[in-house]
């Protein structure tokens, strides 16, 4: 096949050592976006408490931590972590973690992974708290007004009433997050994590055959978001009615 | 000591460079490109995102399709796998070797193009079916209909979010800094490895400088929104 004076050669980059990287690099991309979303989502929930029930100071130091990595880059992000933020660890932690280890089997996370994780995670987290916290406020007020009146405690009532509520609000775009972590994984290569672009670049040098290495790239992206995107949906646990109701209001 | 924890001088000495790079020989850089690329997107992307909006109104079914399939495309995959694309084709297309800045502002236009077209779309299929109805039936044409009773609505609503995704669109200006673009994130790589002991005095001034133009552009996003609830 040839376009523009330029003859694609697709066993160049879906066969032998580039194969290999790709796919050492589609489990790197898993692996980042996994656990980064896993330490988002927690850190999310903690946000979000800080924000509804914490008291006054603690309120701002959530409402301070989502502004901030709101309105900074990630990129930025990135290289402050694993430049600056690594001299923060013990040198002993830092020895530890350069040396390599095995965890059930397979590789620990080298150190460049695991300050992706870490960057990424405290990144996402301030998107999903601020998702978290729209979804509350599409609560009526009567809600937390009737619950109390109940008997329910503050803490009973937020947890039992108005999250499973704010949870149907702000499915999709809680959705739309997740899927914006796998698409900003690939910035996690400036710092050498050997995700799936970290990896199209290697088969760049190697054997120029860059274009056919995105075009590949773009599929694997394109077949993880569909997945990703149906996966999260079909996990929507927001009663039934609710969610055909979400537009009403 | 304030100077243990934040040592100032190594932003002082190199703060010209950080906020304009190499202005004197004719090479912008550093906050001076940041904002460049941004609003050199920006505009870019609102022409084109309107312009794009409009084709799909009034498009025939198979060049929505088109249209949808696109912005599925441009927005499925990472934004820097965009860049590298057009890095790439952009040669190709124009038949001689492109700067790589003309290459991110490209990825960054479509990219957001195809977002304010969605927008936009989204906008106007939100104004009660009503107003369209009733304009067609006082004899407006459909152009008509569209620029002088739904457009108006829908975009006045839309300001604030072309503000967010302004903000959003700075902080992806720094995607240029992997492609080796001079912009600040980029500078501020550049002096780090220049000076190896400071990384957290400049990465925390360049996120600062971010975060000053972002969070500037956010509130006034929020100030416009309450005005015109106000308004309605």
């Amino acid at each position: 096949m040839s376009l523009g004076g330029y003859h694609f050669d697709w066993s160049a980059v879906l066969s032998g050592q580039p194969l290999d990287w790709l796919l050492h690099g589609m489990g790197v991309t898993l692996e980042l976006t996994l656990l980064a979303g896993v330490m988002a989502t927690l850190l999310a929930l903690v946000l979000l408490s800080l924000r509804l029930a914490g008291p006054r100071p603690l309120q701002w130091i959530g409402a301070g931590y989502i502004t901030l990595f709101r309105n900074t880059p990630l990129a930025v992000q990135l290289l402050f972590w694993y430049f600056g933020g690594v001299v923060w660890l013990p040198e002993s932690a830092r020895n530890w973690l350069n040396a390599g280890h095995q965890l059930f089997g397979i590789g620990f996370p080298s150190t460049e992974l695991l300050v992706g994780i870490w960057s990424m995670g405290l990144f996402t987290a301030a998107f999903l708290a601020e998702e978290l916290r729209a979804g509350v406020r599409a609560v009526p007020q009567g809600q937390l007004e009737a619950a109390r009146s109940q008997g329910f405690s503050q803490w009973q009532s937020l947890r039992l009433v108005i999250l499973p509520q704010a949870l149907a609000h702000a499915w999709q775009p809680l959705v739309g997050q997740y899927l914006n972590l796998l698409k900003n994984s690939p910035l996690a290569m400036s710092i050498a994590v050997t995700e799936i672009m970290y990896q199209t670049s290697q088969i760049e040098s190697f054997n120029f055959h860059g274009i056919e290495a995105y075009a590949v790239a773009s599929v694997i992206y394109l077949l993880l978001g569909v997945v990703l995107s149906a996966v999260l949906t079909s996990l929507n646990p927001s009663p039934a009615g609710l969610r055909s109701n979400r537009r009403a209001d | 000591m304030l100077t243990k924890l934040f040592y100032y001088p190594v932003i002082h000495e190199n703060l010209g460079y950080i906020l304009v790079g190499n202005l004197s020989q004719g090479e912008p850089g550093g906050l001076l490109l940041t904002v460049l690329l941004a609003v050199s997107s920006g505009l870019i992307a609102i022409l084109l995102g309107f312009g794009l909006a409009l084709i799909h109104w009034f498009a025939p079914r198979w060049l929505q399709r088109g249209l949808w399939l696109l912005s599925e495309v441009v927005r499925g995959i990472p934004l820097l796998l965009l860049i590298f694309w057009l890095y790439f084709l952009l040669p190709m297309w124009l038949g001689r070797s492109a700067p790589d800045a003309v290459s991110v502002v490209a990825a960054l236009s479509l990219f957001n193009a195809v977002t304010v077209m969605i927008s936009i779309l989204a906008g106007l299929h939100a104004l009660p079916a009503g107003q369209r109805e009733a304009a067609q039936a006082s004899g407006f044409s459909r152009w008509q209909t569209l620029r002088l009773v739904l457009l108006p609505q829908a975009l006045s609503h839309m300001l604030p979010s072309f503000v967010n995704l302004f903000v959003a669109l700075i902080k992806d200006t720094s995607l240029a800094f992997i492609v080796s673009v001079p912009e600040l994130t980029m500078i501020s790589s550049q002096v780090n490895n220049r000076e190896q002991v400071y990384p957290l005095e400049i990465f925390l001034f360049a996120g600062f400088l971010y975060f000053v133009l972002c969070s500037v552009l956010s509130l006034g996003a929020a100030q416009l929104e309450r005005q015109l609830r106000r308004n309605k």
